[in-house]
């Protein structure tokens, strides 16, 4: 190993190897800098006065994986945190699709109401069918941005946003169940299956966050961090 | 989500601590020996990869040393790590036995 401390010439490479590792997280850098500048100077070459442009380059590599969470994340929670991502784009497809096909709906519920020949029942139904478009249309936008929450803050290893995810997961469950119910998928048949691939992409998540290999992720940030 | 197939600095990484404990520089120098001088970790990679192992409770730190003032921090294989690497060693095996059946014949070798 190289004698890393008396000459000058290694103190100027020391103070360069430095400034790269100043790019690392915080927790990270209280970890590893010592080490990580112990093994940079043992693998310098002689007489080496500052950081090559390839170390400098890995060096940078790390930062940016370790800042963008990549590294201590279990790969099980970075593929949640992808479909939860996913599920954000579904629901903006879901949106589109009840936009779009909203008028086929009014009228394939409104032809279905035909064979009863009770306009007044109609009335009622389509009344209904159209508040629950409208609704459908206010909420997408929530439903986005609690996607996308739900990805930065189990990204971040937040337990309650698990618990967040699941419930929600839940709830969603119990939409889809009473759009089943309800025989929704007869007058909205792109919508239903738009939504569907929402559901599925949300169980996928829930299912890898709640894998063994996510516990310690989510011990390890507890909810006060 | 284990199954999948392991990049070469990881199991180079797990292969240089089967054997024992090391510190990250005896890693690099185990890895360029193992690969035959093929394969040089840069530290900025060793330290990334050796994070992601920690996470993923493949590896552990045995111990910690101060040598002419510097840290060093001794590594482990865990008992799940170990298991991985000899999953993914038998997979290796298994490919390559598999490739070599099948070129022998062609290159009239038995």
């Amino acid at each position: 190993m190289t004698d890393t401390t008396s000459t000058p010439a290694m103190s100027d490479l020391e103070r360069g190897y430095r400034r790269l590792i100043a790019c690392y997280p915080r927790s990270f850098r209280k970890d590893n800098e010592e080490e990580i500048l112990t093994v940079l100077l043992a693998t310098a070459g002689e007489g080496q006065r500052r950081p090559s442009l390839a170390e400098s380059a890995d060096l940078l590599r790390g930062a940016i994986r370790m800042r963008m969470g990549l590294s201590r994340t279990p790969r099980t929670v970075l593929h949640a945190v992808r479909l939860m991502y996913l599920g954000a784009v579904s629901a903006v497809a879901v949106l589109i699709i009840v936009i779009l096909t909203a008028g086929h709906i009014r009228a394939a519920v409104q032809t279905a109401m035909a064979a009863y020949h009770n306009p007044a029942a109609t009335a009622q139904v389509m009344h209904g069918v159209n508040i629950a478009l409208a609704m459908d249309q206010v909420l997408a936008p929530v439903v986005i941005i609690l996607w996308l929450f739900m990805a930065w803050t189990n990204g971040k290893g937040y337990d309650w946003a698990r618990v967040a995810a699941i419930s929600l997961f839940g709830f969603s469950s119990v939409g889809m169940l009473a759009d089943v119910v309800q025989n929704t998928a007869t007058y909205a048949p792109a919508a239903m299956i738009g939504a569907g691939v929402e559901w599925v992409i949300g169980l996928a998540a829930v299912v890898l966050i709640l894998r063994k290999q996510s516990w310690p992720y989510y011990v390890r940030h507890p909810a006060t961090r | 989500m284990n199954t999948r197939p392991m990049q070469e600095a990881t199991f180079l990484i797990l292969t240089a601590l089967a054997e024992g404990t090391q510190h990250g520089y005896g890693i690099i120098n185990e890895v360029a020996e193992i690969s035959g001088e093929r394969v040089q970790l840069r530290a900025g990679t060793l330290y990334t990869a050796l994070d992601r192992l920690r996470a993923d409770r493949l590896i552990e730190v045995d111990r910690e040393e101060i040598v002419d003032n510097r840290l060093r921090r001794y590594y482990r294989l865990t008992p799940e790590g170990g298991r991985r690497l000899a999953a993914e060693a038998a997979r290796m095996q298994a490919n390559a036995t598999a490739a070599l059946k099948r070129l022998n014949p062609a290159l009239g070798v038995t």
